[in-house]
């Protein structure tokens, strides 16, 4: 069930529409309707060709995990406030689930800020999922951030540039409580693995400390760097140039991205190690499969891998499950922030 | 020279830098599974289709190795095609894929010959020795006996013959995972334990019971332990009564043989439903280590009240099913089965009351019962409180119920609660509500199949959610009493319960007595 109010700043009424709505809603059912918000689940999106994909995400997650979801549209798609009410029953139950949808094309970041607080529910956790194309420079970003317990970007695909990373690298600083999560980097758990599993055979190990070159193949430069950047970090490299890091040992690592296939996928990894080479990439039969080879004196035969496929939405979940801050997410940004700079 | 079985395998000791932080304490280590039985039906409808998953999702070490070892003469080859039609029909994945099927079946070998035969236990040792070589598995071993119970010392006997016992292995580790039933009565399962202990360390040996790798199982201690609003009230100031349920609407599924000289209360009561009554009565564990959890279950089933014989009429009931209805079909009654004898006083319903002699639980009695061809399938644990100590509200006729707190296990797992509220309107009516909670709609998220985490654990080397053998002792010590008097009582009245209903009427006389009854099924 959905009604309108026409003016954003109408609180009162959006609240009271909420209430009515919810009420109407739980009436068709004979059973008890609990009204259970778990988290505020506030959504921010200003690019009309990402918006629905956004927004469906967000929806799923919403029906998954019982919230208050503020969808803040700053495309020209919403006018004035849409409160929406859906019942979803489970365990002999029924939910209701609510939706306000404001459009804020036309509205400055003080009321967004503050109307943000009002419709929330109190004392429970804030997530901001920010699909917008500036960060830290966005009066209206920090705002919200600042009184969010998780903020969720997406780095990959959406024209953030080094100018996003450097200010990820602030956020952390500036916002030390809250936790920052970038779908781009979490989008990556399972190329660790797979890069990982080279090096639990004991045999192999050694050569992770003598890597001499690494390339990255990937759609979208986020994945490349944050992968790059995992790397370095956990093999506590430095930086040496822009495109190259510097091992413990003080020697130069080549580092080369290279732009290839869908955006936000990556399709390969190659490692080099003294005289063995180290490649894990698609397979060309399944996609959803990894071929890893180990070339030289310690060749092993071609293994395939599954490569786990996680969904954006199963990113999104584990985000807000996780709720903390993810010292490993942190010192790989810094790692990419180190290597822009 | 023995050597330390649990040690990591050679080469850099150093751990992989690049596991910090990610989630990979569910990746298993490389080892060798070698399944014992693995021509029968659990291997083809649960262990493989189990391991393929494993390695779907990324649970399987890159490194492993899957040798099938049963009497039934064939070559690998043909185990592998066989292993393929398993996964394409049982598995929950749905059918093998290539390229994965190819690399998975490229690690499936299989050695045939006779449990007598060491001569085949060392045609084991090779392949498994050249597995280490060429699959990089570090010398570790998992051995799954999944064979009918009466073979388990045998195969235990020739590993250890063959050279494959922990104590002669150079390197790895070797652990052995051992199908219930766990002997066939106390005798039994202590001349096995003593034949198992002579090849393997107790913590060495994973006893499963796949019922306690089902999530909702798991759940009772987070239940428990992770909240603090039950614990308070989770005991015999509070609780009046506890009543543990494992009902089943299948009846013996071909496996009548078996069956006959098993029974409701060896099969159900001794493991399952006595392993449900640990999880809810036991006293919090100091961590979630696999010794502290059944450190805390031992002890409770240590307080667990000794039956006497004579105690045994008045604290228990078995029943037999006869013909009837099964969702609305006829199904034949057990002494019709295949495999059963058309006279047979084997009761495929028990039910018992317990008492824990403990300060948290004395004078609570635990009311435990199990049974198939019952009118649904259906697993609880419902713990009900105490009533009210005044009344001060509702109308005459109004029931204040007693507030119950239900643990279902299956088939729709979750918790609920019921409790008493007040019916909108001018006058204070009170009634009976309930609130539910349901795993799979509250987390969206479905629990992977039993067998899976189990294997997957015990590859890891987590035996927290296998039993050890003082666990199983004193269960068989806990019901040795009923099998003796019920050995010595002459059964007149089976079949007494008909296929598709609530059970015997002789089990109501249990709760009768004490003011209650059985919830229902």
């Amino acid at each position: 069930m959905t009604m309108h109010v026409d003016s954003p700043n109408d609180t009162k009424s959006i609240l009271e529409q909420l209430r009515q709505s919810r009420m109407a809603a739980a009436a068709g059912h004979s059973q008890a309707a609990a009204s259970v918000a778990m988290m505020n689940f506030i959504v921010f999106v200003d690019d009309p060709a990402h918006r629905q994909w956004v927004l469906e995400r967000a929806a799923r997650v919403s029906d998954k995990h019982p919230c208050r979801l503020i969808v803040l549209d700053s495309t020209s798609r919403t006018s004035g406030v849409d409160v929406t009410t859906s019942t979803r029953e489970g365990g002999g139950a029924v939910v209701v689930n609510e939706r306000i949808d404001i459009g804020v094309r036309e509205t400055g970041h003080a009321t967004i800020i503050s109307l943000t607080q009002e419709l929330s529910v109190p004392d429970i956790p804030t997530v901001l999922w920010w699909s917008g194309g500036r960060l830290l420079k966005s009066r209206t970003f920090s705002g919200l951030a600042q009184s969010s317990t998780t903020v969720l970007i997406d780095c990959s695909g959406t024209g953030c540039g080094d100018e996003a990373i450097r200010e990820l690298g602030e956020f952390l600083t500036r916002f030390p409580s809250v936790a920052l999560q970038d779908l781009a980097f979490m989008r990556l758990a399972p190329w660790q693995n797979t890069i990982a599993q080279f090096f639990d055979d004991p045999a192999l190990r050694e050569d992770l400390f003598s890597i001499s070159s690494l390339e990255i193949e990937s759609g979208s430069d986020a994945e490349a760097l944050y992968l790059a950047g995992w790397l370095g970090s956990r093999l506590s490299w430095t930086i040496a140039k822009r495109d190259a890091f510097r091992d413990r040992a003080g020697l130069e690592i080549p580092f080369r991205k290279v732009s290839k296939g869908d955006q936000r996928r990556v399709r390969s990894v190659v490692l080099r190690a003294g005289t063995s080479t180290y490649r894990a990439a698609l397979s060309s039969d399944d996609p959803g499969v990894v071929e890893l080879a180990v070339e030289g004196p310690r060749a092993r035969p071609l293994q395939y891998v599954p490569l786990q496929n996680i969904e954006n939405t199963s990113l999104i979940e584990r985000a807000i499950i996780e709720n903390a801050r993810d010292p490993i997410f942190e010192t790989s940004l810094l790692t990419v922030r180190d290597l822009l700079t | 020279m023995a050597i330390d079985v649990e040690s990591r395998p050679a080469g850099s000791t150093a751990p992989n830098p690049l596991r910090a932080g990610l989630d990979s304490g569910r990746i298993a280590d490389p080892c060798n599974v070698v399944f014992f039985g693995a021509s029968g039906d659990l291997t083809k409808r649960m262990l493989i289709p189990a391991m393929y998953n494993l390695r779907l999702g990324d649970v399987l070490p890159t490194n492993f190795g899957i040798v099938g070892f049963s009497r039934s003469a064939k070559s690998s080859e043909s185990f592998r095609h066989e292993m393929k039609e398993a996964i394409d029909t049982f598995s929950h994945s749905g059918e093998a894929r290539e390229p994965l099927w190819s690399d998975f079946a490229n690690r499936v070998t299989y050695v045939s010959g006779s449990f007598d035969d060491t001569e085949a236990f060392r045609s084991l040792k090779k392949q498994l020795d050249a597995n280490d070589e060429q699959l990089g598995t570090a010398g570790n071993r998992l051995y799954y006996l999944s064979t009918p119970p009466g073979v388990f010392a045998k195969i235990v006997h020739q590993l250890a013959a063959a050279g494959l016992g922990p104590r002669e292995q150079e390197r790895g580790w070797s652990r052995i995972i051992i199908e219930k039933p766990f002997g066939t009565d106390l005798d039994s399962a202590r001349a096995l334990q003593t034949e198992v202990n002579r090849v393997f360390d107790e913590k060495q040996v994973y006893r499963i019971d796949h019922y306690l790798g089902k999530e909702p199982v798991q759940d009772i201690m987070a239940l428990r332990f992770a909240n603090v609003m039950f614990e308070p009230i989770w005991n015999r100031l509070y609780v009046d009564s506890v009543q543990i349920t494992a009902a089943e609407t299948v009846g013996v599924e071909g496996r009548g043989g078996y069956y006959e000289q098993a029974g409701a209360l060896k099969d159900m009561i001794q493991n399952h439903v006595v392993n449900l009554l640990a999880l809810v009565a036991m006293e919090p564990p100091i961590s979630p280590n696999a010794d502290h959890i059944r450190d805390e279950k031992f002890k409770v089933l240590s307080a667990l009240r000794p039956l006497r014989e004579d105690d045994v009429p008045r604290l228990t009931a078995r029943g037999q099913y006869g013909p009837g209805l099964i969702e609305g079909k006829p199904v034949p009654g057990y002494r019709e089965e295949a495999s059963v004898d058309p006279l047979s006083t084997t009761e495929t319903y028990a039910c018992v009351k317990l008492f824990i002699d403990n300060w948290r639980w004395a004078g609570v009695p635990f009311y435990l019962r199990s049974g198939k061809r019952l009118a649904h399938k259906h697993s609880e644990i419902a713990v009900r409180f105490r009533g009210i100590p005044h009344r001060i509200f509702g109308e005459a006729g109004d029931q204040i119920e007693n507030n119950t707190l239900v643990l279902k296990i299956q088939p729709d797992e979750g918790v609920s609660i019921r409790f008493n509220a007040k019916i909108p309107g001018q006058k204070m009516h009170i009634r009976g509500v309930t609130m539910d909670f349901n795993y799979g709609t509250g987390f969206g998220v479905v629990s992977a199949p039993a067998y899976e985490r189990l294997i997957a654990d015990a590859m890891r080397g987590d035996a927290t959610l296998f039993t050890r053998w003082d666990a199983v002792e004193r269960a068989w010590e806990t019901v040795v009493p009923i099998l003796s008097r019920w050995a010595d009582s002459p059964i007149v009245d089976f079949p007494n319960y008909l296929a598709g209903s609530q059970g015997p009427q002789n089990a109501d006389a249990l709760l009768v007595g004490d003011g209650r009854e059985w919830r229902r099924i």
